[in-house]
């Protein structure tokens, strides 16, 4: 049996008390790649912020099977909800990751550069890393906030749609190196998107967001054809 | 060039005037760099004005709590300090709680804690028989009345916030960057919010009885927005903030003095001056960089 990083137990999810997902009972196993989809409005974002601990649990328990102190999970929120006024490099952005293991008075030194400079270059962005963050395009700097989760060296990576707002180019590069971290390093990595054209030959499974509760499953049962003519009324086209 | 070496003389007469002025105009920017990255600059105007009501109030407790007193006869500064620190802090405090569980906008909440605020500072006043000039002066800030003393109290304080500030930047940046960053990073959001906003208190409280409000106000956002300008990086961004407030504000000293002006509103506007200057050059190196100006 693989192993499972974090389980849920009958959860509920949802804002100041009111409840927007029930009933949630899944597990995410180690090394896997899930694609969190479902209808606009349903509540996935709200289930990846649960899973983060940014949102309190309402009901039912989820168990972390590791050290969220010691190694919290790579966290790759949309780049829009980050204010362009901070004056910060892609370096810097990334060295951000490193802080997740630094003490209060401890700076980034070298061996955080150094970090920070790898988990550029396993993005393809070495070449940017003193630009300023707010000049790069949107896949790039979605892809430097994913150098930033991998800093602080994660065993799970939650991303809130990563490719929404970027062209299809630059969605599939990002997508890509979702890919190749799950393959070669095994990281596990759950991600929000409505773009089911691009996770479906990459997801090995689905959990599927809607009418207030969450189902997990492999992605051909999760994706069949007539399911998706069911949701959205048309086949897949994102 | 008289004058300049006159006032750069040790026993120049305002020499403690000089270094108080110099000190806001350094330490200011580097707390309001944060309310610029915060996006809460207007509260920037609001806090000077509460932290003067504050000074206003202490006058009036003492005198309800203790009895009468004339000027010179408590000590003022204390009294002033405790009342400045309490109101600046205590604001910060509340708007701080209300910005996470409020539902009006941050600048209805902000318009009506300076409103509040400058109403409070005048009742206050006229509520304490003895609000004579030298209050006024006080609620002004008078700079030019800065002691040895106070200057003492002055450098202590601004040095420890300073320091707090370099110590805890990399903390103060991700809550203030990615606050949602640092809760999955499990750092003690509400803790480095704190004190941040202790920081913010004690230098906005300082910085009101030193220099006043308006001058105040002008350092925490003038040089920040210049700073900004003209920086990639965090740490440039504080040091140039800092550096453009202590030369603002050493100039304004200078100007104030050769050419006998108001010395407050002087250092103002020559740090607006060169925000002024700063956003032109910045403007026509664009329009030159932009396709259109090569055609």
């Amino acid at each position: 049996m693989p192993n499972e990083l974090i389980r849920l137990h009958d959860v509920s999810v949802g804002y100041e008390g009111r409840t927007v997902l029930n009933h949630l009972g899944f597990a995410v196993e180690e090394g896997e790649f899930l694609a969190l989809l479902g209808p606009n409005g349903a509540g996935k974002t709200t289930l990846l912020r649960g899973l983060l601990g940014l949102l309190p649990v309402l009901g039912g328990r989820i168990e972390y099977h590791f050290d969220r102190a010691a190694t919290p999970p790579g966290y790759v929120p949309q780049r829009e909800t980050l204010d362009p006024i901070f004056p910060l490099t892609a370096l810097e952005v990334v060295l951000m990751g490193t802080y997740a293991r630094l003490r209060p008075l401890r700076h980034a030194g070298r061996r955080e550069r150094t970090r920070a400079a790898e988990c550029l270059g396993q993005v393809g962005l070495d070449a940017v890393a003193a630009r300023p963050f707010w000049s790069l395009s949107g896949g790039q700097k979605q892809r430097v906030l994913i150098a930033r989760a991998l800093a602080s060296e994660p065993r799970l990576l939650l991303l809130d749609e990563p490719t929404a707002g970027v062209d299809p180019g630059a969605a599939a590069v990002i997508m890509d190196v979702l890919f190749r971290l799950n393959r070669d390093q095994a990281l596990t990595a759950v991600l929000v998107t409505h773009q089911i054209r691009l996770v479906r030959p990459l997801a090995q499974a689905v959990i599927w967001v809607d009418g207030g509760t969450a189902i997990k499953g492999p992605t051909a049962e999760m994706l069949a054809p007539e399911r998706i003519l069911d949701v959205f009324g048309a086949p897949a086209t994102g | 060039m008289d004058t300049l070496v006159e006032i750069l003389r040790p026993e120049f007469i305002l020499r403690d005037a000089l270094v108080g002025s110099v000190l806001v105009g350094a330490v200011c920017p580097l707390v309001g760099v944060y309310f610029v990255l915060r996006r809460m600059i207007f509260l920037g105007v609001a806090l000077p004005q509460l932290s003067a009501a504050g000074i206003a109030f202490a006058f009036v407790a003492y005198r309800l709590v203790v009895g009468p007193h004339e000027h010179g006869n408590v000590n003022e500064r204390s009294l002033a300090m405790a009342g400045a620190v309490a109101f600046t802090l205590g604001g910060i405090l509340v708007l701080a709680a209300l910005e996470r569980g409020g539902r009006e906008t941050v600048e209805a909440r902000i318009g009506v804690t300076y409103a509040v605020a400058a109403a409070l500072t005048v009742l206050f006043l006229v509520a304490d028989p003895h609000g004579d000039a030298q209050m006024v002066n006080l609620l002004k800030g008078d700079i030019l009345a800065t002691t040895s003393a106070s200057l003492g109290v002055l450098a202590w304080a601004f040095g420890a916030v300073v320091v707090v500030l370099f110590a805890f930047r990399k903390e103060f940046l991700l809550v203030s960057f990615d606050r949602d960053l640092a809760v999955v990073f499990r750092k003690r959001v509400g803790l480095w919010d704190l004190l941040l906003y202790l920081a913010i208190g004690v230098t906005i409280s300082l910085g009101v009885m030193t220099a006043g409000p308006l001058v105040t106000f002008g350092f925490l956002v003038v040089p920040p927005l210049t700073a900004r300008l003209v920086t990639r990086r965090m740490l440039s961004f504080s040091l140039t903030a800092a550096g453009l407030g202590a030369t603002a504000a050493f100039a304004g000293f200078y100007c104030a003095y050769r050419f006998d002006l108001p010395l407050g509103p002087t250092e103002v506007a020559l740090a607006s001056l060169a925000l002024g200057a700063v956003t032109s050059a910045t403007m026509i190196g664009q329009w030159m960089a932009s396709p259109r100006s090569a055609t």
